[in-house]
């Protein structure tokens, strides 16, 4: 039996990194202390979904940015296009789409592989950052931030 | 017991291209795929998934609905749908679409040269990367026979340990969130996390992407950098090991996990499944087990067949794998580090057959190459069986709370099925 | 006076004329209410009529006194919407119905009036056996109609009995000035609690109610369970207050309660959830009845007094607000010709909004939403409840104190079973399907009628207390004026106030409801979220499994099976007391066929034998 809260106290967890990207964005700046997001995965090869619930580890902390993940899109300001979207996903990423509340932001991530339809064809609405390949974690959170206006 | 992984040719009902797995071997074999449970399983596996040894209607009733789980929800985060068949509560029935995901990867990989095959094949599962591309490459090696240096096979070996590892971290911190354990899952979290920068340090990809080639790897890493790697490792097992043992002691957790989704050896093997979910129902089968390189792993099996299991099977597979991967640091630095460069030829030609021990169970390819392209693709992924094994497991004796303690042991994901 | 000969003359002439439906329903809406001014006029003057002589002892008479009136005015109103209702209803039923509907509603216009048992048995079975041929009105349901008249003549013969020990005991059949004894009691409680559908006297409830037309499924439900629990008060007024009535009233009436909301949590059928309400509502109502009963036994006299008060809100209540539910549902039953809760969803978009509002509105009431007349029954139930520890005797105390938890338990599945009700049907996910075309205009007002009084009557709860004439009650504390709180004890032990209640409600939302109204937002209507694709058909969230975690925990209670046959799989629930009277039919059965094995054997022996047996025990009988 371990006593925890010391535990916690005197362990870090969190890395000691700065977030900083140059991808082209254009921010919502009313969400910069609370800042919700819905990942949608429209058929991506699996590893941008990884990459995100390495985001949700404590190594990135983003609660401490005020940025949470919310359990529908009726709940979020930003939604997160994981990959290029299979013709299946096109349908339920439009709907997912029209359930978001104004104002609503769109983050295009479109991963390593070239498959599917592609995301420029579709003419989303209110998009505000496209990445390109297969970013990092910490490349995600540094757009995430700029995104939210937040300049720590 | 012989199993039925995939069909890659079909003359008529007699003869088919067999590809068969039985005793932690794979060879090819003619006959009649319908003397295999499974046999429907495989040949509609891009349509839906339902479980192979049960009715393949649908359950009707007053009062049963589908309860659609998909293709957009926080709590799979996937594509892919789940139809939950209930009369509420109890789980009667399920069916699972991964349809959503259907990328056609492996057709595409038709036609292609061999380098881009071996691209593409990493792009069917992102965290089955190795794996895939492993599995891909031998079947190439097979086709053009190609020898491939003991160092080479040493490499390859740490870096599949290294996906193993990651996603066993994955999978047992997402069974930890689902019980709401959340101090242990934040430290695993935090474990995974450190596993995908070892991963960095090692072939610069966090998720091992581009570091298998044909006849060789990529990338040679540096003495320095895998004695890091072997450090690394070892610490983050430790610290495993320890959260491990402390898990264990909480009986909240494991209430959640015990007898839940059980699976019985029989129906596993009839169903097809592989990898640690087998070796939960007790049957020591595992592809590495004839390789040499893995002449010192111990190959870990449980007996129950539940999630518990399938969890406690995964744990100890981390332990030894970070076993392994210092082992093998330690071969490698007296190796010679020899490599055979693959030239590109137009051509080669052949029929290969190559499989891995990916983290969820046997990858298979089967490629036929002509003119130094890849002519005709078969693959066989374990997610398929997986889902087949959720299917038959979580019937008549769950509920739905028991839904992603279920799914998640099995360490299945869409991608990976629907290819 | 001349008020009630009306009210008799218009059942009289509505049954008559039958030639023309809708003039005769028409006839039983007027008799309504002159029967509602008679109840009027006997709360503020009592009369009666003196005796009719018929032939020698044999005297009718009739006559309203305090307590009549109250129950006939609950009676009224509950008629005077089902009758209204029947207009449009009854479009699709035979020319005989009116017939029924007058006759029944005339059986017990007497009932309420009669001075006499005589009176009181005429308009008793007058009542019991056009019931039952209302019930015949739907196809296929002989065998719920018998069972109801079988219980029905259960009751009478117990009433029958009761009656006779009056005579005997006092020479007169009058209610005025006559002593019942312990048998009288015994008995005539035994037949109106079957008529209430007491457990386990309820089976017979629960088939007639969901069998029969929804306008007589209201009529059974509402009026008639009324003149049951009229006719305990009436009895007891003849009897005394003993407490072994009330002790045993209050556990009849909590277990009732207690099994009528559980088994409606569990129901399917869109008119079996609301027969068990009812049995819950008179459990409840029964045993409020039997803690005044016990107060007035150990003369606490203000215990009893509001005991005996919620009794008579909550019939109010349960009287006009199952009216309201039936009439509702069957509405939508009727313009969807379905049967079951599942089948009947989106009763909003698919029938009506006033068939779903009334859903609403009634289910609401039934689980205690203020300022509803429900809220205020349960509030009073509660508190009568809680001062149960001023009754000295321990037995009495042990007793409402564990009554009162099956009734608290009763209340809480109320709601679960009225959000099954109301969640699936008035609110539910549209189905696709559209209602036939049935007139609905008359059908329309009557619901409305009867949300006005369960919102009025909510709203202004006081002054229905003083028209009860128990003004003991009202009070003014903290700035609200008297009349306008009600209070449960003197000295004080509880207050409410459903009117400042409403009222503080009602101004807290001006201000949201100004800001919400100006603002003028954009409205964006989507699909609810599920997935990000459209619920099809055979993926709604079904009734059966909003319950079924109730009936999984508490499956040795309802007997809960899980059946598998094939493909088909689906969870059994039984009331247990069904499977009683199952045993008891098979037992009667067996000894009817031994019997007429052995002594109808068609021997003229034995004949002679049991003639020669029976006059022996009369010779020595009669010596």
């Amino acid at each position: 039996m371990k006593w925890w809260p010391i535990v916690g106290i005197t362990k870090k967890l969190t890395k000691n990194e700065t977030y900083d990207s140059k991808i082209a964005v254009e921010p919502l700046k009313l969400f910069k202390k609370s800042f919700h997001l819905y990942m949608i995965d429209v058929g991506n090869s699996n590893q941008l979904n990884f990459e995100f619930y390495a985001l949700h580890t404590p190594r990135y902390n983003i609660h401490r940015f005020g940025i949470y993940f919310a359990a529908s899109p009726r709940h979020a300001d930003l939604l997160v296009v994981l990959g290029n979207p299979t013709p299946q996903m096109v349908k339920p990423l439009k709907e997912t789409i029209r359930q978001m509340p104004e104002p609503f932001g769109i983050l295009l991530i479109n991963g390593c592989d070239e498959t599917g339809v592609d995301l420029e064809n579709l003419k989303l609405p209110n998009v505000v950052a496209t990445m390109r390949g297969c970013p990092t974690a910490s490349e995600i959170l540094a757009v995430l931030l700029k995104i939210s206006g937040r300049t720590d | 017991m012989k199993k039925l992984l995939g069909v890659y040719h079909t003359n008529s009902d007699s003869e088919e291209s067999l590809m068969i797995q039985e005793d932690g071997k794979i060879h090819i074999e003619f006959g009649n795929s319908k003397l295999f449970k499974n046999s429907t399983l495989i040949h509609e596996r891009d349509k839906v998934i339902r479980d192979p040894l049960g009715d393949d209607n649908d359950v009707t009733g007053e009062g049963v609905f589908d309860f659609r789980y998909g293709p957009v929800t926080a709590g799979v985060g996937k594509a892919g749908v789940y139809h939950l068949f209930t009369y509420g509560e109890r789980i009667l029935r399920v069916k699972i679409d991964p349809s959503y995901n259907r990328r056609e990867v492996d057709k595409r990989m038709e036609g292609k040269s061999i380098e881009e095959s071996l691209n593409l094949a990493q792009n069917i599962c992102g965290n089955f990367c190795v794996s895939h591309s492993l599995a891909f490459s031998r079947a190439v090696e097979e086709a053009l026979e190609i020898e491939v240096s003991n160092h080479v096979k040493i490499l390859r070996a740490v870096a599949l340990e290294l996906e193993r590892m990651y996603n066993h971290m994955y999978v047992i911190s997402r069974l930890a969130a689902a019980a709401a354990q959340l101090v242990l899952t934040s430290h695993l979290q935090g474990l995974f996390e450190d596993l995908l920068v070892v991963n960095e340090k090692f072939s610069g990809s966090r998720f091992l992407r581009n570091f298998i080639d044909i006849s060789g790897v990529k990338f040679i890493p540096t003495i320095d950098v895998l004695k890091d790697v072997s450090e690394n490792v070892q610490k983050i097992s430790t610290n495993f090991s320890k959260l491990f043992e402390q898990s264990l002691a909480s009986r909240n957790y494991i209430d959640r996990l015990h007898s839940t989704a059980v699976l019985d050896a029989k129906s596993a093997q009839e169903i097809g499944l592989t990898g640690p979910s087998l070796r939960a129902c007790n049957v020591l089968e595992d592809l590495r087990k004839g390789e040499e390189v893995y002449s010192s792993l111990r190959i870990v099996t449980d007996e129950e067949g539940d999630s518990l299991s399938r969890m406690e099977v995964r744990a100890h597979e981390i332990i030894e794998s970070a076993k392994f991967i210092v082992e093998s640091v330690q071969k490698l630095e007296i190796e010679d580090r020899n490599v055979n460069e693959f030239l590109p030829s137009n051509d080669g030609r052949g029929e290969g057959l190559g499989a891995c021990e990916s983290p969820s169970g046997s990858v298979v390819y089967h490629v036929d190459i002509e003119g130094g392209k890849v002519k005709k693709l078969y693959v066989s992924t374990p997610s398929l069986f997986g889902f087949a094994a959720i299917t038959h497991s979580m019937c008549e004796n769950n509920i739905f709370t028991d839904f992603p303690f279920a799914v998640e042991s099995y360490g299945v994901n869409f991608a990976d099925a629907a290819r | 006076m001349n008020f009630m000969y009306f009210t008799f003359l218009f059942f009289v002439f509505g049954a008559l004329i039958t030639f023309w439906k809708k003039t005769s329903y028409l006839m039983a809406t007027f008799a309504s209410v002159f029967a509602f001014i008679t109840s009027i006029v006997g709360l503020n003057a009592p009369f009666s009529s003196g005796m009719y002589k018929i032939f020698d002892g044999f005297e009718l008479s009739v006559g309203i006194d305090h307590t009549s009136s109250i129950f006939l005015l609950i009676a009224s109103i509950s008629w005077f919407a089902i009758a209204l209702y029947s207009i449009d209803y009854g479009v699709n039923y035979s020319k005989k119905m009116p017939i029924f509907l007058n006759a029944a509603f005339f059986g017990m216009f007497m009932v309420l009036t009669a001075k006499d048992a005589i009176t009181f048995m005429i308009g008793w079975e007058i009542a019991t056996i056009f019931s039952y041929l209302l019930i015949m009105e739907h196809k296929h349901s002989f065998k719920e109609a018998f069972e109801f008249l079988a219980f029905g003549e259960v009751s009478t013969i117990s009433l029958i009995i009761a009656f006779a020990s009056l005579y005997f005991k006092n020479h007169s059949l009058s209610f005025v000035g006559t002593h019942g004894t312990w048998l009288f009691l015994l008995m005539a409680t035994i037949a109106f609690m079957t008529k209430m559908g007491i457990f386990p006297l309820h089976t017979w409830l629960i088939g007639a109610h969901s069998r029969a037309p929804s306008n007589v499924s209201a009529f059974l439900s509402a009026p008639l369970t009324l003149m049951g629990v009229y006719g305990l008060v009436r009895a007891l007024s003849i009897s005394g207050q003993p407490e072994w009535w009330g002790i045993m009233a209050m556990i009849f009436g909590g277990i009732s309660a207690f099994w009528g909301a559980l088994q409606a949590v569990a129901a399917k059928g869109l008119k079996i959830l609301p027969a068990y309400s009812t049995i819950e509502n008179d459990g409840t109502i029964l045993a409020t009845l039997g803690l005044s009963i016990t107060a007035f036994a150990f003369q606490i006299n203000v215990l009893g007094e509001f005991a005996m008060l919620t009794t008579l809100i909550v019939t109010f209540s349960h009287v006009i607000t199952k009216t309201l539910l039936f009439l509702a549902v069957g509405h939508a039953k009727e313009a969807l010709n379905e049967e079951s809760i599942d089948d009947v969803r989106g009763v909003w978009k698919a029938v009506g909004k006033i068939p779903a509002f009334s859903m609403v509105i009634s289910a609401l009431s039934f689980s205690v939403f203020p300022p509803l007349i429900g809220y205020v029954a349960e509030w009073m139930t509660l508190e009568t409840l809680f001062q149960s520890y001023k009754i000295p005797s321990m037995t009495a105390r042990i007793t409402a104190a564990f009554i009162g938890i099956l009734l608290a338990l009763a209340m809480g599945m109320a709601a679960f079973s009225m959000i099954k009700l109301a969640g699936y049907t008035a609110l539910g996910y549209d189905h696709e399907k559209r209602a036939k075309k049935i007139p609905h205009f008359n059908m329309n007002l009557a619901e409305i009628i009867l949300i006005s009084v369960i919102a009025g009557a909510g709203f202004l709860s006081p002054l229905v207390v003083k028209l009860f004439g128990y003004k003991k009650f009202l009070f003014g504390l903290l700035g609200v004026p008297k009349p306008f709180l009600i209070v449960s004890s003197h000295p004080i032990f509880g207050v409410v106030s459903p009117t400042f209640l409403a009222i503080v409600a009602c101004v807290l939302g001006i201000f949201p409801a100004i800001f919400y109204l100006l603002k003028k937002k954009r409205v964006r209507r989507v699909d609810a979220w599920n997935g990000a694709i459209a619920l099809k058909e055979g993926e709604y969230f079904s009734a059966p499994a909003y319950s079924f975690t109730l009936e999984y925990i508490l499956r040795k209670v309802y007997a809960t099976k899980e059946i598998k046959s094939g493909n088909k799989r689906y969870v059994s629930v039984k009331d247990v007391i069904y499977d009683m009277y199952y045993g008891l039919n098979r037992a009667v059965k067996s000894i009817s066929n031994v019997l007429s094995a052995t002594l109808m054997n068609g021997h003229i022996y034995s004949y002679v034998l049991y003639t020669m047996i029976v006059f022996i025990f009369i010779f020595f009988i009669s010596r």
